[in-house]
């Protein structure tokens, strides 16, 4: 009786899955110009949420780097743009960052706690001053022009690079990897204890997080056709994933899909329509969803759904 | 019977819908719309430089009753509908493109700050939308295959010479060159020094500091130990109150103090510091009320409606830039971008601070003045001639010693 109802359930999901990628590949072809370019904010901010909560969500280690992995493909776009075609720069800007996740890991993942934060925030700053003193110094510029490309394109490619995070997000949550990093999250000792090499599965799961980051950083600069360090190393890009996930909720996959696909609309909306009070309104929001929304959205949403069910219950 | 009646007051409330929505689609205003930084750290320069005049301008135009367009045969108000880009980049491109596709504004005007127009220009291009550079600019633009954009702001390319020009006139003979690591830094630095250099003036020192530097002493220390007679920098407003603080501080003087960016600014600069302190201090602009009768227009307009002075470096430049924009509205007879463009790129218009016109590159080259020196209150146009409005003071009178 239970495993044909889980199986419904799963053709169901696909199905709508499906549904929703079909719609999503077709409506540059019908849908008004500016959506366009609102969803592929929209998807930018779901791969950065979805790739930070791939490496933060399971092992605890909170990472402010975001905007340093998301820097590096700027610049790799940037610095490459000219040379190659647009899809190898992109994944060119994905290893780059993974390249840098790797060394920074391997330096820092033995630090836990806020050191960890503090470190990951640190080389946002490190990386941006030290790209502007290159540049003044050495290569006597600082800002870049990177090529552009059409915005279906960009719609396509991030839609692509979406598709791929959050596959692997998927897969990796159902894997054994995925289970090791969870342990990691739970006591690392123990885990250590156990077999896993704590330390690869740390730094490998912080690689592919960075590639991804990257990758949307190469995509995104060409809809900026100027850069500078202090554009591509923008703070911000390292606390708006974070607090998107949590508005989300991190326990489900699809919890920081729909805390950066609401929070990036919520954003839109309330700054076209209240181009002053913004900020004030959105705080109120982010306040309201701390105090009153510990596991986010989904949370929320799991639990009326769960009293929904008890109430239908409860009558017959 | 009852969805009979039903029937009826649906199909009557489309026709009012549509009857009451036909009038609305007639034109009856011009919008324009602007991402433009209103809250982040460029907030503080969009109020102290430019952001205002597009204010006042639209407050101008409507009390005339707007802008005469022949292809709607009456005037039309202008609505300036913002939307505020965070000082973020990608805010901003995606609020450009939102105003051009989704709000389907008549006309765009720029965004605040060199590498926001640099990302603007091409937008505005690829949908054929007409921008009018206001704060900002670079030389490093003019790479850009931009037909739609036309550049207004003086920059590097006229004010370094002018500099060296007044350098030169008043004998200052060694010159230390500090600028800022950034584009315009290194824009500013890069052509001041040559330009030194030619006219015969040494320079000492040519140091960059980082942008964000909370101590400047080390430089003006230097500067001072090997004896130069001025010193320029190019600096952004935290850069230039930490100079002109730090030298006071240390009673540190130069017989010619020059800044980029801060100086032109009269409420940020001289009320915060005082007349008597910026006494002598040159900065980058520059006009002022005596430069023509239409600059002494802007002020009474601006200070009537702000209650401040307007900024004397762009101040008159965007105005005048929009009063040529205005002109060929009303040439062209329609809100038609490309017969606006093409009339705005070839012809001359008479302005606030006189002939108004943009050359080849559309680059606007008639500038009121290069550089500007404070002088018993005033920003006085000291560049060597017609458009000086006072001869340079020299040596500057040393700060103020602090009580």
């Amino acid at each position: 009786m239970h495993i044909p109802t889980s199986n419904y359930k799963k053709r169901v999901a696909l199905g709508v899955l499906f549904i929703l990628l079909i719609v999503m590949v077709t409506s540059p072809l019908y849908a008004p110009r500016y959506t366009v370019i609102l969803l592929t904010s929209i998807f930018m901010f779901i791969v950065l949420t979805v790739s930070w909560t791939v490496f933060s969500g399971p092992t605890g280690y909170v990472s402010l780097a975001p905007a340093a992995f998301f820097g590096v493909g700027v610049y790799a776009s940037a610095l490459l743009g000219f040379v190659f075609p647009l899809p190898v720069v992109i994944l060119l800007g994905g290893i780059s960052s993974s390249c840098l996740a790797v060394i920074v890991g391997a330096l820092t993942l033995r630090l836990r706690g806020i050191y960890f934060v503090m470190f990951t925030f640190g080389l946002v700053e490190l990386l941006l001053h030290f790209i502007l003193w290159w540049e003044v110094n050495i290569t006597g510029t600082t800002g870049r022009v990177v090529p552009t490309v059409g915005n279906t394109t960009v719609y396509y490619l991030m839609l692509g690079v979406l598709v791929i995070v959050i596959l692997t997000a998927y897969l990796l949550n159902r894997s054994r990897y995925g289970l090791a990093l969870q342990s990691i999250g739970e006591c690392e000792e123990a885990a250590a204890h156990t077999g896993v090499h704590v330390t690869a599965m740390k730094i490998s799961t912080f690689a592919l997080s960075a590639f991804f980051m990257g990758a949307a950083g190469a995509i995104m600069a060409t809809r900026w056709t100027y850069i500078d360090p202090r554009i591509a190393f923008n703070p911000v890009l390292s606390f708006l994933p974070v607090l998107m996930a949590i508005f989300g909720g991190t326990g489900q996959l699809y919890g920081p899909v729909i805390g950066a696909a609401l929070f990036t609309y919520l954003e839109e909306f309330l700054i076209t329509r209240f181009p002053y009070y913004y900020m004030l309104i959105f705080g109120f929001i982010m306040v309201f969803a701390i105090l009153y929304l510990p596991e986010g959205l989904v949370g929320m949403i799991q639990k009326l759904w769960k009293r929904i069910g008890g109430a239908k219950h409860a009558d017959s | 019977m009852k969805s009979k009646g039903f029937m009826r007051i649906f199909v009557i409330a489309i026709a009012l819908f549509f009857l009451t929505a036909a009038p609305l689609a007639a034109k009856d205003k011009i919008v324009i719309g602007q991402a433009i930084s209103l809250s982040g750290p460029q907030a503080a320069g969009v109020d102290i430089s430019g952001g205002k005049i597009y204010e006042l301008w639209v407050h101008e135009v409507n009390k005339e009753g707007g802008i005469f367009v022949k292809e709607y045969g009456k005037k039309l108000p202008v609505e300036l509908k913002r939307y505020d880009d965070k000082t973020d980049i990608g805010t901003m491109t995606n609020l450009l493109e939102r105003l051009i596709l989704e709000d389907k504004v008549d006309f765009v005007f720029p965004p605040w700050g060199t590498a926001f127009l640099f990302a603007a220009a091409p937008i505005a291009n690829k949908y054929g939308y007409i921008l009018i550079g206001g704060p900002g600019g670079a030389l490093k633009l003019k790479e850009l295959n931009v037909p739609y954009f036309f550049q207004v702001l003086n920059f590097s390319e006229t004010q370094g010479p002018t500099l060296a020009e007044i350098f030169k006139e008043v004998g200052v003979k060694s010159v230390a060159v500090a600028y800022r690591g950034d584009l315009h830094g290194i824009e500013y630095g890069s052509a001041m020094v040559p330009d030194f250099k030619k006219r015969g003036i040494e320079v000492k020192l040519n140091k960059s500091y980082p942008p964000d530097i909370k101590d400047l002493s080390p430089i003006l220390k230097e500067a001072q130990s090997l004896g130069v007679d001025a010193f320029a920098a190019a600096c952004y407003p935290p850069g230039g109150f930490l100079f002109t603080g730090q030298s006071i501080e240390l009673g540190i003087n130069f017989k010619a103090f020059f800044l980029t960016v801060l100086p032109f600014s009269p409420n940020a600069y001289r009320d915060n510091l005082g007349v008597n302190v910026v006494e002598g201090v040159m900065g980058g602009g520059a006009w002022n009320a005596k430069s023509s009768p239409g600059a002494k227009d802007l002020v009474d307009k601006f200070v009537a409606l702000f209650k401040v002075e307007p900024d004397y470096w762009g101040g008159l430049f965007y105005w005048s830039s929009l009063q040529h924009f205005r002109k060929a509205i009303e040439k062209a007879g329609s809100l038609d971008q490309k017969k606006i463009r093409d009339i705005m790129a070839n012809e001359k218009f008479e302005t606030a601070l006189g002939p108004f016109w943009y050359d080849k590159d559309r680059y606007f080259v008639n500038h009121p003045g290069e550089i500007g020196q404070w002088q018993k209150g005033v920003f006085e146009v000291i560049d060597p001639g017609a458009k000086r409005t006072a001869p340079p003071l020299y040596p500057k009178p040393a700060w103020p010693k602090k009580k």
